[in-house]
């Protein structure tokens, strides 16, 4: 939701820019320049999101830059039918004023859809960058010392994943957390953090 | 398995169908060096190989299950998500728009639809029509009427505009020339027929709504004008173009009215169900609108404006575009094929 906001305000943002640059040009052509630019008004105004959510990242400028795309229900690109559809009841989602209805449909829907959305059975949805495959710290592999349910297993490796970006203080915290693994029950301390990232370097699968 | 030795396993099948992605999308993307296998990324955006596009996928979503399954790490899980969600996308695109799909909207889709609403077309076109004859008539009798419309600064404008010793009829005073009138029927036009379809989400009342004002309003000018004794400049100036403009807008609103009609009695379907259905049909409707009143804006603006044409000369005009809108959208794409 709120991503959606900042994406709007960042499109409007972007329209109003070109729209006062091309309101500079324009003066200098008269008459055939005036025409150009309400033509212009009106591009803005109704194609720019349907060309944008056309192209192959499925999203406008703002959308894109806040990692949002739209996408049919089904996870398909969004086809041209549903895109004219879903923005052209922008009209309905914007009454009765400042899109009320968008908003209000929106916060009741747990899928967070507008009303063109729901005719045009479209989604926005997040598409995070994917991050960089995480570099694992080289610690010792250390045996469990007990056995790990695949709960477990699954917490220490996220534990290991996560390590380079936690603090060392939060690491130790959460380490001290998982010491049963490595039998160090009830301590905390650099040493237990070692020997716990070492069962999850175990557990992710290295051996001594 | 371990995690480590599943990714070891597979990894190189994943930056294959990663460099594939990344090739149809014509991505660049600073060469990974691949932890296990080297993967020769070619980085030229072209055509992809659909049978082995798709038999990377189908691994891809087997190997993203069992790392579900198995809860491997968070990064592994996102990355097969990724890659199996772009290729889907890729797969199962629908491509439907293009030069095939425009021509077959324009000779069968499009006037079919509109046979198919019938019903919606002739309510449309009632709701427009009667507010338009009857505050016509009722603005031709008491032209003074118009001020409870619009101010008299504004009446004395289109007294102005559609005056016979005018340069060009139905340009705005601060319109300098038949260009800039184009531009104004494109974006005022088109934003008014989007608007009466758009209404139809509230049950079809607001197209109704839209649609019987904008008759109205329509109505209290042409009223006015006759009145005022300018019925000689003002119906040879709407004859052609509203042949187009006028019909597409009652199409916009019958095509709201679709929709409002499916949230209204949804029948067998939810109303969800039913809204998706309806607008699936009606979009058909907008393209041809949204081209029709292209086409109206053209007239409206160089041909309908011009001064210089004899009145009979625009009658003849727009006798031919009304028979020929009527009998295109009655007649053509009658033939199966």
């Amino acid at each position: 939701m709120a991503a959606r906001f900042y994406a709007f305000l960042l499109d409007w943002m972007i329209r109003l820019v070109f729209l006062y640059a091309a309101a500079i040009v324009v003066t200098l052509f008269g008459g055939l320049g005036v025409a150009f630019f309400l033509i212009l008004l009106f591009a803005l105004e109704w194609l720019y999101p349907i060309a944008f959510e056309l192209t192959r990242s499925g999203a406008t400028p703002g959308k894109r830059a806040f990692g949002l795309k739209v996408v049919m229900d089904n996870g398909l690109p969004v086809t041209p039918a549903a895109a004219v559809t879903r923005n052209l009841l922008r009209v309905a989602d914007f009454l009765p004023f400042c899109y009320g209805f968008a908003v209000f449909s929106m916060l009741v829907r747990r899928d967070c859809k507008r009303l063109g959305d729901l005719a045009a059975s479209t989604l926005v949805v997040y598409q995070p960058r994917v991050a960089p495959r995480p570099a694992l710290a080289e610690v010792t592999p250390v045996v469990p010392m007990r056995r790990l349910a695949p709960a477990d297993q699954a917490a220490l490796a996220a534990l290991a994943v996560r390590a380079p970006r936690l603090t060392v203080e939060r690491l130790d915290e959460l380490a001290a957390l998982a010491a049963a693994v490595s039998g160090d029950a009830g301590r905390s301390g650099p040493d237990v953090t070692r020997r716990v990232l070492g069962v999850a370097q175990w557990v992710l699968g290295r051996r001594a | 398995m371990t995690p480590l030795r599943f990714e070891e396993l597979y990894d190189a099948e994943w930056s294959e169908l990663e460099a594939l992605l990344d090739r149809y999308h014509g991505r660049r993307r600073q060469p990974v060096t691949s932890t296990f296998a080297s993967v020769t990324t070619d980085t030229s955006r072209g055509p992809v190989s659909g049978a082995r596009l798709a038999e990377l996928y189908r691994r891809a979503c087997e190997h993203l299950a069992l790392a579900q399954a198995r809860a491997y790490p968070a990064y592994m899980l996102d990355r097969l998500d990724r890659i199996t969600a772009d290729a889907h996308q890729l797969i199962y695109q629908d491509r439907e728009l293009g030069l095939a799909r425009i021509r077959s909207l324009a000779t069968r889709d499009f006037p079919r639809a509109v046979r198919r609403h019938a019903p919606y077309v002739w309510v449309s076109a009632l709701a427009f029509l009667v507010p338009t004859i009857a505050i016509g008539l009722l603005v031709y009798w008491r032209t003074d009427l118009i001020l409870s419309v619009v101010d008299s600064a504004t009446a004395s404008s289109f007294d102005e505009m559609y005056s016979p010793n005018a340069d060009s009829i139905g340009r705005l005073r601060t319109a300098s020339t038949d260009w800039v009138m184009f531009g104004y029927y494109i974006r005022n036009n088109i934003g008014v027929a989007f608007q009466c379809f758009a209404g139809g989400l509230f049950g079809g009342v607001g197209s109704l709504l839209f649609l019987a004002f904008n008759g109205a309003f329509g109505g209290a000018i042409a009223g006015y004008l006759v009145g005022r004794g300018l019925s000689d400049t003002f119906f040879p100036f709407v004859a052609t173009h509203s042949a187009f403009e006028l019909t597409a807008i009652v199409l916009a609103g019958a095509a709201g009215l679709r929709i409002g009609h499916a949230l209204l009695a949804p029948g067998r379907l939810t109303r969800t169900q039913a809204l998706v259905a309806a607008s699936r049909e009606t979009v058909t409707l907008l393209y041809g609108v949204t081209a029709m009143l292209c086409v109206a804006a053209v007239i409206e603006a160089f041909w309908s404006s011009a001064t210089w044409l004899p009145a009979a000369a625009k009658y003849t005009t727009a006798a031919i575009c009304w028979s020929a809108v009527i009998a295109y959208l009655t007649l053509q794409g009658r033939r199966a094929g």
